[in-house]
């Protein structure tokens, strides 16, 4: 598998169909993978692919300095592969001036295997519920596997548990979580779909969010992120994942698909065709939540 | 000779610290692999088995991430200014790894070089720090590469060292920190012990001269192209600390407070006019190396990096300090044995 993608940029570079790969390199089996831009066909030796490979690379897209490497080709999983929908439909990227790579994927590692556990123990919580195993709408898939589609009952089990509690206690988790937030961003800046060049929070000519890493500065950050996630948020979970914090914003996402779902049977980074709940009025939409 | 305290004597010290009325933090297991600094509440949720890597430094305890410096009021075109009191409880930190604690005395030449930084300067005083001698290293450690050790004393007040049975060595290394035991250790011949620490050596020298020399290299983007411009790495770094000042109002009253702020975000370079001098995120990297490793050097004469690690145990993309380093070096990060 690993030798299939080397040779298949390698191809793509040779070739000049691209300039760049956005890829995963990793220097030892033990230590994380991590993002690489590889430009010359030569260097597609550092590739690698395999669960421990959780980063979802699509957030270089709109970066600057990537853009500047020229035309890419990059890999995605499955959830990855939602982005790309969703960035697509928003006119963040020209979908024809990539190459996507889309490599099969039977889940990925979420945390650290603790000793003697089972590594599977450590599945990301987004793998448990997945039903995109075979990224969608790639130009190049690589490897196969077979998986079942998840029942949105399944997939939204730890929402569930979770709004078994009383506001009460759930007041009391987030203020607990919130608390712990340091305001350094990382959600936002690792989100493949927070490609604002200004941020809500950075607009300072007046300041409109509160800057501080208080707990009511965390709320009105944590609430505007989310909000502006709603119906588009892909539930790759990067921003759970890059918290130094722990926050388990993985909640609050989870609790915003559902609401575009059930409302508006709408999933984001399903169906390219499909209007964007946000972006588009409909008769038959729903009301009754308003005011 | 010695002097040494069992564990659970250990907690119900810090136990009796907070029926003093002092304010204990120490690490705390957030959820199963999130270990934070955090104050405590109770001595049963310090976690001080094995060798704790809390994710965050201790810095925040003494240069809070969010501060009120002072308030005001307005009355017509009257403003009134109301001073912020002065913190006034002591504080202990207890079971803070040694990299941490060498932050300390690092910060302290920043806060008072030019203007002696009151808040930052009574926090400091009122804070005893006691160290957990390291006995264990990951991937990301390399303070012995930059001057810094296992059982680095610097910024310790007392330093423990796990002898294995519930039981500590204590080490009281200033008045303060034999203030804090006094009465509560019992002489022993047992004596603690450390590992040699990461094996991992840098040449800061010729880091120093390669800064220098390569301001405009084309290596610079390709180091830091995966970073993605958050700010974890020096939100959880001991030795950074630049921060932001904003006010804060609400109706006719406000204030003034400062909050941590970070080279890595775009806004920290942006001028009024719109022009960034920073344009790109490897130059907003390069800043963050350099001011490490070369310019507090050149002004205190130390780095401003103790090799903690915690910069690339929390990149969500695996960059932080070291990777750059051995990048630039052309050496390797890790042996295999090495990695715990």
């Amino acid at each position: 598998m690993i030798q299939r993608l080397q040779k298949t940029c390698r191809e793509l570079l040779e070739t000049g169909k691209v300039d760049v790969v956005i890829g995963y390199g990793q220097k030892h089996p033990e230590l994380p993978p991590y993002p690489v831009f590889v430009t010359a066909p030569d260097e597609v030796g550092q590739l690698v692919w395999n669960a421990q490979c959780v980063m979802n690379l699509t957030t270089y897209l709109t970066r600057k300095e990537v853009k500047a490497l020229g035309r890419p080709a990059i890999i995605v999983k499955g959830c990855d592969a939602k982005a790309l929908i969703v960035l697509e439909k928003e006119s963040q990227i020209d979908r024809s001036q990539i190459v996507v790579i889309g490599v099969a994927c039977q889940g990925v590692i979420g945390g650290h295997p603790v000793d003697g556990q089972d590594p599977r123990a450590a599945t990301a919580a987004k793998c448990k519920v997945c039903d995109v195993h075979m990224p969608p709408g790639v130009d190049i898939t690589l490897g196969e596997t077979d998986s079942g589609p998840v029942t949105a009952a399944w997939r939204y089990s730890d929402l569930d548990a979770f709004m078994d509690q009383t506001p009460e206690e759930r007041m009391a988790f987030w203020q607990e979580e919130f608390e712990r937030c340091i305001k350094c961003y990382a959600c936002r800046q690792v989100c493949p779909l927070c490609y604002c060049e200004q941020c809500v929070v950075d607009k300072n000519r007046p300041t409109r969010v509160s800057t501080s890493a208080s707990l009511k500065g965390n709320y009105a950050w944590h609430i505007t992120r989310a909000f502006h996630l709603a119906g588009r948020c892909i539930g790759c979970d990067e921003c759970t994942r890059a918290c130094p914090a722990g926050i388990d914003l993985r909640l609050l996402n989870l609790s915003l698909a559902r609401a575009a779902e059930e409302n508006f049977g709408y999933r984001a980074g399903y169906d390219p065709q499909a209007e964007a709940v946000i972006g588009a009025f409909s008769e038959q939409d729903k009301e009754s939540f308003i005011g | 000779m010695s002097t040494i305290i069992a564990e659970t004597a250990l907690r119900e010290l810090v136990n009796t610290w907070m029926g003093q009325g002092k304010h204990v933090a120490g690490p705390t297991e957030v959820r199963d692999d999130v270990v934070l600094y955090q104050w405590l509440s109770r001595a049963e949720d310090l976690r001080i088995g094995g060798s704790p890597r809390p994710r965050n430094s201790i810095k925040e305890f003494v240069f809070p991430r969010h501060e009120k410096l002072y308030g005001y009021k307005l009355e017509g075109r009257k403003i009134e200014l109301v001073e912020t009191p002065l913190p006034e409880t002591e504080q202990i930190v207890i079971a803070a790894r040694p990299c941490d604690a060498a932050a300390l005395p690092i910060l302290d030449q920043v806060m008072n070089w030019d203007y002696r930084d009151v808040f930052y300067n009574r926090r400091r005083n009122l804070t005893t720090v006691v160290t957990l001698a390291c006995q264990d290293h990951d991937a990301h450690c390399f303070c012995t590469a930059v001057g810094s050790g296992p059982d680095d004393e610097r910024g310790s007040d007392a330093m423990l060292f796990n002898l294995g049975d519930g039981t500590y060595e204590v080490r009281c290394l200033t008045d303060k920190g034999k203030a804090l035991f006094a009465g509560a250790l019992q002489p022993s011949e047992r004596v603690g012990e450390v590992g040699p620490g990461p094996e991992i050596r840098l040449d800061l020298d010729s880091i120093r001269e390669f800064l220098n020399n390569e301001f405009q290299s084309p290596q610079w983007a390709a180091m830091t192209m995966r970073c993605i411009g958050c700010g974890a790495c020096a939100y959880e770094c001991p030795t950074c600390h630049c921060f932001d000042i904003a006010d804060e109002k609400v109706g006719n009253t406000g204030a003034r407070v400062r909050n941590w702020d970070t080279c890595q975000f775009a806004i920290f370079t942006a001028h009024a006019s719109g022009h960034n001098p920073r344009s790109v995120q490897s130059q907003r990297q390069r800043q963050r190396i350099y001011h490490k490793f070369e310019v507090y050097p050149a002004k205190f004469g130390e780095t401003l990096c103790t090799g903690c690690g915690n910069c690339s145990r929390v990149c969500p993309m695996g960059l932080g300090v070291l990777p750059v380093l051995v990048a630039m070096q052309g050496v390797e990060q890790v042996e295999p044995s090495e990695y715990v």
